[in-house]
């Protein structure tokens, strides 16, 4: 597909053609970004719902779930699910799909992301995978995040409710780690709730929140057993209490925010390149030299280089 | 730019049979050689199969298949990606197929079969020589 056909297609919401915008940004071709600017104005439409929490908690399943029920109710839903690349090989295997065949059987679009060494939980490109789904005209994006536990923190600055799910049994040495995972979760789902001890770690939640900083609204804690589905109808009832909450102006406030944060990045980001390239490697050799021999310090020569 | 690509490839094991040890061996083999695999697992349609491919934009698809399932799905999979407009996905196929119809099949549009003989290394080496972007 050259450039202007994927152009027209994916203003016919092709799936293709999204798939293939999916691929560009990915392997941060160029080409993507080009294309992003002709459909720039048409993304950022869907309400963004993230799911983290530990690996096997059931995050997939309830992302199945979830979704199933949301086209039950009308709503157009688009997924993205992110596992972890593999650091010695480059590789990945992403087996999240494989737990939403419910989800992929009501016709939703799920892509399954590798992570390809970024770390906090999602892809580098997440937030532009989101925009290019959303050209498919969801309602609805929901991104799950590798579950790598504490680091899984970047899906706040992406989603606009999230969801944290855990799981009882996991034992104790994860407890201590839950508090910081916990703060981010705008609803808190205790999935598995099958099991025998489920009740417990609702109760153990529930003081744990009480012990963090008060929030505005007070984070639920919802019980669910995703592989049955029991308990999404509740979670769906929280989403919908959440968004209400955000209203129009936390929602607008919360974005922005998020998106000033990625503005100062990529500003950074690009300047950092250019710099890069114009200062050179064969001065950052010999700089790097002179700091070796303890001829200059490196503060001096780092405010030496950026003035020049 | 150095191209940041990687090779995508789909694991399916349609049919109803069995179990999926072969398949998962096979996905990670070929993670460990760099490549992105997507793991649907059992009992997929060549419908689920060829949706999945294309969100996925994989370059291969992978079909792991035990019993005699292959003479309805291989063609069922090469029509649905031809109605599809996705005929340049191209479709592998490992398990037990008689050697007399591999060249029917490859004819048909399975690019290569993968016997009961052949190891992870042969179907990389495969992939690999296709030099995808
Ligand atoms: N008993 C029970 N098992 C579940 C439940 N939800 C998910 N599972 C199982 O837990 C395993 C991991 O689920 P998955 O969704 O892949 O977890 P993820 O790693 O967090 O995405 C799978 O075998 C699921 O079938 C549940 O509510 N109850
Ligand atoms: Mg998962």
């Amino acid at each position: 597909m050259n450039k202007e056909r994927l152009i027209e297609k994916l203003s016919e919401a092709n799936v293709r053609a999204v798939a293939r915008l999916i691929t560009l940004i990915e392997n941060e071709n160029p080409l993507s970004e080009e294309i992003l600017k002709k459909v720039w104005k048409e993304t950022g439409k869907s309400y963004i719902i993230g799911i983290t929490g530990p690996p096997g908690a059931g995050k997939s399943t309830i992302v199945d779930s979830l979704a199933k029920f949301l086209v039950e109710k009308g709503k157009k839903v688009g997924v993205l699910a992110v596992d972890p690349t593999s650091p010695f090989s480059g590789g990945a295997v992403l087996g999240d799909r494989l737990r939403m065949t419910g989800a992929q059987s009501s016709g939703i679009f799920i892509r399954s992301v590798a992570s390809r060494g970024h770390l906090g939980g999602l892809a580098a490109t997440t937030r532009l995978l989101i925009n290019a789904v959303e050209l498919l005209g969801n309602d609805y994006t929901i991104v799950e995040t590798v579950g790598a536990g504490q680091g899984d923190v970047e899906i706040v600055k992406i989603s606009d409710t999230t969801i944290v799910v855990e799981v009882p049994g996991l034992g104790d040495e994860v407890q201590a780690q839950k508090a910081g995972i916990l703060e981010i979760g705008d609803i808190l789902v205790v999935n598995k709730s099958d099991r025998p001890v489920s009740d417990r770690l609702a109760r153990e939640l529930q003081m744990m929140l009480s012990l963090g900083d008060k929030k505005d609204l007070e984070s639920p804690i919802v019980p669910t057993t995703a592989t049955t589905g029991e308990g999404i109808d509740e979670l769906w009832e929280e989403i919908k209490k959440h968004q209400e909450y955000l209203g129009k102006g936390r929602f607008k406030d919360n974005r922005l925010e998020k998106l000033k944060y990625e503005l100062e990045n990529q500003i950074s980001q690009k300047l950092f390149t250019k710099k890069i390239v114009e200062i050179g490697d064969k001065e950052i050799t010999k700089t790097s030299k002179d700091i070796l021999n303890r001829k200059i310090d490196p503060f001096t020569a780092v405010d030496n280089i950026i003035k020049e | 730019m150095a191209s940041k690509g990687k090779i995508r490839v789909l694991i399916a094991k349609p049919g109803l049979d069995g179990h999926d040890r072969g398949a998962k061996v096979i996905a990670r083999a070929l993670r460990d050689s760099g490549m992105e695999v997507i793991y649907t697992g059992l009992r997929q349609t060549p419908e689920d199969i060829v949706e999945a491919a294309i969100q996925e934009d994989v370059h291969f698809i992978g079909l792991s298949i035990l019993s005699g399932a292959h003479t309805h799905i291989f063609p069922r999979v090469i029509d649905l990606l031809k109605e599809k407009d996705a005929e340049d996905i191209k479709i592998i196929a490992g398990g037990i197929i008689p050697d007399e119809e591999i060249p029917k099949w490859n004819e048909m549009g399975i690019e290569a079969i993968f016997g009961p003989g052949s190891s992870t290394k042969d179907i990389i080496k495969y992939i690999d020589g296709k030099n995808i972007e």
